[in-house]
């Protein structure tokens, strides 16, 4: 008998019992509607990871970015994006120097935090907590977003940048030109000229939250003469402006592993950073790369977590089939005898029951795509991340789909093919 | 018996058949049974139950293999790997193939296209249509989509139910259904039609025309084997074969088979 001959007399078999038929197929649907729509979620996930990294290097050409971020940490902390920091400031003026001449360094960019009590424009203050001390090169990088009006500030010069969140913080919008006070933590209070404002949709602390329409308001500095924290340069002896964070731009992105390298190696070695961080500290070098991938690890561990919960009620729906089957072969114990009788091989009824499992579960994974697709979307719009469909996934859903059919059909099949004719005519 | 006059005569050979069954103690449902059906006969198998047609029937209809002895459809040989017989004695080529030792699959082979079943319950496929259920035989020999359908057109148009073709069997009569199983059993064109108990589950009429059906076929050349226990079914075979305890009590000529109302001479 050929496969076609099968599937005709299969397909009659599943219209037949068009409820049971669909109850079985309804686990296989469930567990790879649930699969789809956990990697669904995870593909959006990385793809808004990726897309906001992406935007952020805009002025790189496309194959990634050339920076890498130098922060100082504790030891033991499994080194996440160095957003933040979070360790003490030990990047002196001296390792910047030394930095700039390594070889395939384009730039280094310091960024160091201001602790401050407070801004005031025209009349109104509001607390805020901390500025961002660093140079202007700091506004060419990856994340910083771009000028909606106005330029960078100049270095030495009263000078601050705002992002449109701290723009618009004040009852009256801050305009490029206007004067604000920055009051510090000391009590001393800093006049400056805002020399520019980024667009809104700007601030490097959107890891997430591209959709986020409300970024934190930030203001920037130019390091001289905002930036206050000094310590002794080891290597110098003078005292020395030091900075919590170091961004190093290769001169371009195919090089970016192996100035990592150097940095890393010039850390380790005889640096000042070395020096002025306590033994429990370290200095941990990400490149832009790196984060990328650690947070797409991240997500892939979550992902296939999920993936496995969902793959437990494929199995479910799987020994559904294979329930299934067994009961429609007792049940047919006549008909597999007269087919027998009038000339049917054990592997023709073999064939039959195999093809009638495959077609359930190949239904199953089809309409579980469509679900995962349709759950997946769903769920990305209500998180508002970009939809992104991994179309391998509709490849694998349905081998899966057609390996549950074989799996679960065979032993049934098996069982059916088996029958003596001559018992199964006396079958009631 | 050369294997020519096999061929050309003998739809069935059985050979010294036994069929031992392990319940316990052996029973031996057929106790060396020795009978040959030559081509275009019409023979009846009579017997108390427990006599050994079933085991009879089974044999002959390849569903199964006797424990001793041969059953040869048209030159081949069914048996399995007997205990009896050495190869070079017992060895018959059909087609130029030694099939004394048929497997399993060329025994189901050889059911489909030379055996075909008329059971006393029709056995129909329920959900499948009178057509669909004729063209079943031939699916399982492969034959193509047209030309079986083809054929199971001309099948129903000669057993009276040309305009039945798409019912399913809860929609015909008992009788409607017989003629629907014996077009089943026409399909492949058989050496032999094997009915067990054909009008057993018919009202006397309706059983009346369904042996005038078989009376036809015999007019037409199809080798017909009956198994029944009623006298006057069975009189319309040329010869009855009387079965007690697994053996054949005596063989017996009918001098005037029955022939209802069938044309040509008897």
């Amino acid at each position: 008998m050929d496969l076609l001959e099968s599937l005709r007399m299969a397909w009659r078999t599943i219209r037949g019992h068009r409820l049971r038929s669909t109850l079985t197929t309804l686990g296989v649907v469930i567990g790879i509607g649930a699969v789809i729509t956990f990697v669904t979620l995870g593909a959006s996930l990385q793809g808004a990871i990726v897309s906001d990294v992406a935007a952020g290097s805009s002025n790189d050409v496309a194959g990634g970015s050339p920076e890498m971020t130098v922060v100082s940490q504790l030891q033991s902390a499994a080194g996440g994006p160095g957003e933040g920091g979070g360790g003490p400031a030990v990047f002196t003026e001296h390792d910047i120097r030394q930095l700039q001449q390594t070889e395939g360094v384009e730039a280094v960019v310091p960024a160091g935090t201001v602790s401050l009590s407070g801004v005031t424009y025209s009349g109104q203050s509001i607390a805020k907590s901390t500025m961002t001390a660093t140079t202007p090169a700091y506004f060419s990088q990856a994340g910083a977003g771009n000028f909606s009006v106005g330029g960078p500030f100049s270095p030495g010069e009263r000078e601050v940048v705002l992002n449109g969140a701290a723009a618009t913080i004040f009852d009256q919008n801050v305009s490029v030109g206007d004067s604000i006070t920055v009051t510090r933590s000391s009590g001393t209070t800093i006049n400056a000229t805002v020399a520019g404002i980024l667009g809104g949709n700007s601030g490097s602390s959107s890891e997430f939250g591209s959709s986020d329409d409300s970024p934190p308001p930030e203001i920037y500095g130019p390091t001289d003469p905002f930036h206050e924290t000094r310590l002794i340069s080891p290597a110098t002896g003078e005292n020395q402006r030091v900075y919590s964070q170091l961004t190093v731009v290769a001169v371009d992105h195919d090089q970016v592993d192996q100035v990592a390298t150097r940095v890393t190696d010039y850390f380790t070695a005889d640096s000042d950073a070395q020096g002025l961080l306590s033994s429990s500290y370290e200095v941990s070098v990400q490149t832009v790369d790196a984060s990328v991938k650690q947070m797409q690890s991240l997500v892939n561990t979550f992902t296939s977590f999920v993936t496995g919960i969902a793959v437990i009620s494929l199995i479910v729906g799987a020994i559904g089939i294979a329930n299934i089957m067994l009961v429609s072969v007792t049940e047919r114990t006549r008909e597999i005898g007269i087919m027998k009788a009038v000339g049917f091989q054990n592997r023709d009824i073999l064939q039959l029951f195999l093809v009638e499992a495959v077609i359930l579960g190949l239904f199953g994974s089809v309409f579980g795509i469509f679900l995962g697709v349709l759950a997946g979307y769903g769920a990305t719009m209500f998180l508002t991340l970009p939809f992104v469909f991994p179309i391998e996934w509709a490849g694998i859903a349905v081998a899966v789909g057609v390996l549950v059919g074989v799996i679960a059909g065979l032993y049934p099949a098996w069982n059916g093919a088996r029958i003596d004719p001559i018992e199964a005519l006396r079958y009631a | 018996m050369s294997v020519n006059e096999r061929t050309n005569q003998t739809a069935v050979a059985v050979q010294d058949a036994r069929k031992t069954y392990q319940v316990g103690e052996p029973v031996h449902a057929l106790d060396g049974v020795s009978l040959a059906l030559k081509r275009g006969s019409y023979t009846a198998v009579m017997g108390p139950s427990g006599s050994g047609k079933s085991t009879l029937m089974n044999l002959i209809g390849c569903l199964d293999t006797p424990t001793e002895g041969r059953v040869i459809i048209n030159g081949e040989d069914v048996n399995q790997p007997s205990s009896l017989d050495t190869p070079t004695e017992g060895r018959v080529i059909a087609h130029g193939k030694d099939v004394t030792q048929l497997s399993s699959r060329e025994r189901t082979r050889l059911r489909g296209s030379e055996i075909g079943f008329v059971f006393q319950t029709f056995n129909l496929m329920p959900r499948l249509t009178a057509q669909e259920n004729i063209v079943q035989p031939m699916v399982a020999q492969s034959v193509s989509r047209s030309e079986r359908d083809e054929r199971a057109k001309q099948l129903l148009e000669r057993v009276g139910l040309g305009d039945r073709a798409d019912h399913r069997p809860n929609e015909l009569s008992g009788g409607q259904r017989q003629r629907v199983s014996i077009a089943r059993a026409l399909a492949n064109d058989p050496a032999l039609i094997l009915a067990d108990e054909p009008t057993g589950n018919l009202d006397s009429e309706t059983g009346a025309s369904i042996m005038e059906l078989f009376s036809e076929l015999h007019e037409a050349g199809n080798t017909i084997l009956m198994v029944t226990h009623e006298r006057d079914i069975a009189e319309h075979a040329d010869t009855i074969i009387h079965l007690r305890d697994g053996v054949i009590e005596r063989e017996e000529t009918v001098d005037a088979p029955v022939r209802p109302t069938v044309g040509g001479d008897p």
